[in-house]
């Protein structure tokens, strides 16, 4: 039944209704056939967030390509709608066909970050299921988790009936095939979760047992009888032959990336210390220019976009980059298609890169220092100079941008006030550049403006960081204060975290199942997309920790070493000692080199996980004069 | 050649804004590749305007955009083509070419067609009176809200040109819009809400319809695509 239809007329009273109508150019709606297998995708953020993931995107197009499956999609309602829906007694929808979840077989969310976990619980709800695992039935529909956190997911992984670790690909439609082969056959929810939980990269959190010590720390993390005691992560092997769709949807509104998009890699192995992602998605696995050039020529005429966009976790660092560029620009500039790069590297090659890309339309640069010093980029292994940098900025400005964003965190380990100083001695250099090349720049030219965007390291799951405790909030507090103060000069624009905020994530980041409580507490409190600052209050989510009787600092301090983490049974491939080294080395300043282009470090992923570094060309990519 | 055409926006798409729909108009464009001409600069795109926004929410049956394109191509390949890559909800119902100094449509286009659901407060008997007592009026008066800017008392009824009740509850009215004197549709019914001493209702822009945009001269309604209120000297097709 299309519960849409009910409040048709009434989306005019919420703010953007055209979130909630579908209707989408290539949106795909399949018969509503009773034998087919329904799947319904739930992104907890509101639609121009969720449109925006590439993830999702590829999910949508690889179920609906099977004959048996329907997928559809539903993202956060808004406040506004949430409150309408609850005022008409009516559950969320589907964008498709209008339907509520009790007529789908599997609700499956994808997970992007921490702030955004109580909007799972909002759509939960309003699809009329209980929040926990244990507590729905038989006749609900199954419901799955997967997406980038699944680093440490336990703070909601009694919610899920099953969360998939990895990149699903490969394994996505034989889950929901044997899931619904089993259900048919008349298991119980139970046996047919213990029975997916052999497809690889399945966890099924209920059967795991989790033991705490009388001091709150883990005292065992035990799988029931004959479950694998870890999760090992999956991964596309061959990114080059792996699905990508080509008839994406195309949205009416202003979404967070309004183009196409292609991926050009997957996985960085620059190796930051603080980075989640660079752990995840390793190993890097490209795509043959060959392959993306038929793509792209693919996706704009499907979808009629004028912009496309090259992504990865470091896209300037793709083998065949400067090619593909090249042959993007000279096919389409008569197209007015302009390129985008996703991510820049600080130097030189990659403005003569942005160069060539923005032939057709000029949009800002940004370039992500990390660190103002030496020492403390190398702590965090952020091979980045100075030298990189103002050449960079430099050869910027002088190819005629007048704005640059630069990118730092503070709050990183080892951290003392002379990395602070670094962060405003680079800030004020780079808009000296800036302002002596306007000087004798002949033709006009903006003022030069210098973005200064902080925000604050959260200790990630892990990541070689995941011993370090958070820093302390009357420092970080002190730390934007001193930033606040010295960035000062006319021309630098400088923004940062909520500090509460921060601290919040980081709790989250680094939990373990006891929050769940204390996410629903706030959640009946009122808290909704945290990770917006309109609705975010610090207040709500104290109170809930002291109902819950649980201490926010315990989670936001120093781990031991051979303390038990919460994420410990989930495998990512890693070599155990890999980490620790790694952490080892960022207390000495020590570098680590990408393993694309010098020797293995010995994260022994390509071993356990059974990949390949999948590169196309052999050389790190430099400017050439 | 510079083209006119007539296309409607209805079912789900009357959520859409006016910037929204141009740019699904331009995505389709290309998606049905269409030789259009771009503007030149920094940020590049499609030389395409429309008539009247249409608020969100509100359904229009006859409005308007004009194009340029780089080269002659048959209307109805124009009309096909583009219309198979629209996405329902939009559809093009008639192109006609016009010429490259045609005046532009929010120039031209002064009067529109209004269709309400009425609801009124009880059963009414006499509707007709209802209308032509309003209609007959030499001043109605009604503040208009303005955003950011103070209040201000208009006068409608030079600018209702006309009304008819076209199934007991189904009212149409044509007011004036653009540049020289508009009168938004809600303003009509809030003055009749007035008049009536709360009898006809107030509704939702989503009970409201556009019929069509037109060029209204010598008391007589033309289509902007009509040769009578277009320059002459445009090639047959």
């Amino acid at each position: 039944m299309n519960v849409r239809d009910k409040i048709y007329d009434r989306l005019i009273e919420v703010s953007n209704p055209e979130r909630y109508i579908g209707n989408e150019y290539n949106i795909i709606k399949k018969d509503w056939d009773k034998d087919k297998i329904k799947v319904l995708t739930a992104f907890p953020d509101v639609y121009e967030i969720g449109m925006s993931h590439l993830g999702l995107k590829i999910i949508y197009h690889l179920l609906n390509k099977e004959d048996n499956i329907i997928c559809e999609r539903t993202y956060s309602p808004w406040p506004d709608l949430e409150k309408l829906l609850r005022n008409e007694k009516l559950p969320i929808f589907s964008l498709e066909s209008g339907r509520s979840v009790d007529e789908f077989d599997i609700l499956a969310f994808t997970l992007q970050y921490e702030m955004s976990y109580t909007n799972i619980l909002t759509i939960l709800d309003l699809a009329g299921l209980s929040f926990y695992s244990s507590d729905r039935g038989e006749n609900d529909p199954l419901v799955i988790g997967g997406g980038s956190i699944v680093s440490n997911i336990e703070p909601v992984a009694l919610f899920f009936d099953l969360i998939f670790i990895g990149e699903a690909e490969n394994h996505i439609v034989e889950i929901i095939n044997k899931y619904n082969k089993l259900k048919n056959n008349g298991l119980t929810k139970n046996e047919i979760l213990t029975r997916l939980s052999d497809i690889p990269g399945v966890y099924v959190p209920s059967l795991y047992n989790i033991k705490y010590t009388d001091n709150g720390t883990i005292k065992s993390i035990n799988s029931k009888d004959n479950i694998k005691p870890k999760i090992k992560r999956q991964l596309v092997s061959n990114l080059d032959e792996s699905f990508y769709p080509e008839d994406f949807l195309v949205p009416y509104m202003d979404i967070v990336h309004d183009r196409a998009t292609v991926e050009v890699s997957r996985g960085c192995t620059k190796g930051c210390r603080f980075c989640s992602a660079g752990i995840t998605y390793r190993p890097v696995r490209e795509r043959k220019k060959d392959t993306l050039l038929k793509q792209i020529d693919n996706i704009l005429d499907s979808t009629g976009y004028d912009e496309i966009s090259l992504t990865s976790l470091s896209t300037v660092d793709h083998t065949e980059i400067q090619d593909l560029v090249q042959k993007l620009t000279a096919k389409y500039e008569k197209d007015n298609v302009s390129v985008s790069l996703s991510s820049l590297r600080v130097d030189k090659f990659s403005v003569e890169l942005a160069k060539e890309v923005q032939k057709v339309r000029k949009t800002g640069l940004t370039f992500a220092p990390e660190a103002g010093t030496e020492r403390l980029r190398k702590v965090i292994n952020k091979g980045v100079s100075e030298k990189n940098l103002y050449e960079a900025c430099e050869a910027a400005f002088n190819e005629g941008w007048s704005t640059v964003k630069l990118y730092f965190m503070i709050g990183l380990p080892t951290e003392t006030n002379e990395d602070l100083q670094g962060i405003v001695d680079m800030v004020n250099k780079v808009l000296e550049i800036g302002n002596e090349i306007r000087k004798d720049n002949k033709k006009s030219m903006k003022p030069i403006r210098i973005n200064v965007s902080v925000s604050t390291f959260i200790p990630k799951a892990s990541t070689p960081f995941q011993w370090e405790p958070m820093v302390d909030k009357v420092d970080l507090i002190e730390k934007i204060k001193f930033l606040r103060n010295k960035l000062n000069k006319k021309g630098i624009n400088f923004s940062w975290n909520d500090e509460n905020l921060s601290l919040l994530e980081s709790i989250f980041s680094r939990g373990d199942r006891r929050l769940s409580d204390v996410l629903i507490t706030a959640w009946e409190k009122g808290a909704r997309f945290d990770g917006w600052g309109d609705f975010f209050d610090i207040n709500t989510w104290l109170e809930s920790f002291r109902e819950n009787n649980i201490n926010p600092d315990f989670y936001l301090r120093r781990r031991d070493k051979d303390e038990i983490l919460p994420w410990d049974h989930i495998d990512l491939g890693l070599n155990p000692k890999f980490l620790l080294n790694e952490y080892n080395k960022a207390l000495k300043n020590e570098n680590t080199s990408d393993c694309r282009f010098a020797n293995c470090k010995g994260c022994n992923i390509c071993i356990n996980l059974d990949v390949d570094l999948d590169i196309i060309g052999n050389d790190y990519n430099v400017y050439k004069s | 050649m510079f083209i006119r055409a007539e296309y409607e926006k209805k079912d789900q798409l009357k959520y859409i804004s006016h910037l929204e729909l141009m740019n699904t108009f331009r995505r389709s464009f290309r998606r049905a590749k269409l030789p259009v001409k771009y503007s030149q600069g920094y940020n590049p795109h499609i030389i395409f305007s429309m008539s009247q926004p249409l608020p969100v929410g509100m359904i229009g049956f006859q409005e308007y955009f004009d194009l340029e394109l780089n080269q002659r191509i048959a209307f109805d390949l124009i009309k096909t083509e583009v219309n198979k890559k629209l996405p329902s909800g939009l559809k093009i119902k008639e192109i006609i070419e016009i010429h490259e100094k045609e005046k532009s449509l929010q120039a031209v286009v002064n009067t529109a067609i209004y269709q309400y659901e009425m609801e009124f407060d009880k059963v009414q008997k006499d509707k007709d009176k209802l209308l032509k007592n309003f209609l007959n009026k030499e001043k109605i008066e009604i503040t208009r809200f303005r955003r950011n800017k103070d209040d201000r008392k208009i006068d409608l009824a030079p600018m209702i040109h006309d009304g008819k009740i076209v199934d007991d509850d189904i009212w149409e009215f044509i007011i004036s819009t653009g540049s020289s004197g508009n009168v938004r549709p809600q303003e009509v019914l809030r003055a009749l809400n007035i008049e009536t001493k709360g009898l006809i209702k107030k509704v939702p822009l989503v009970k409201i319809k556009r019929i069509g945009l037109f060029v209204r001269k010598d008391n007589k309604l033309y289509k902007p695509i009509n040769s009578e209120v277009l320059k002459k000297e445009v090639k047959e097709n």
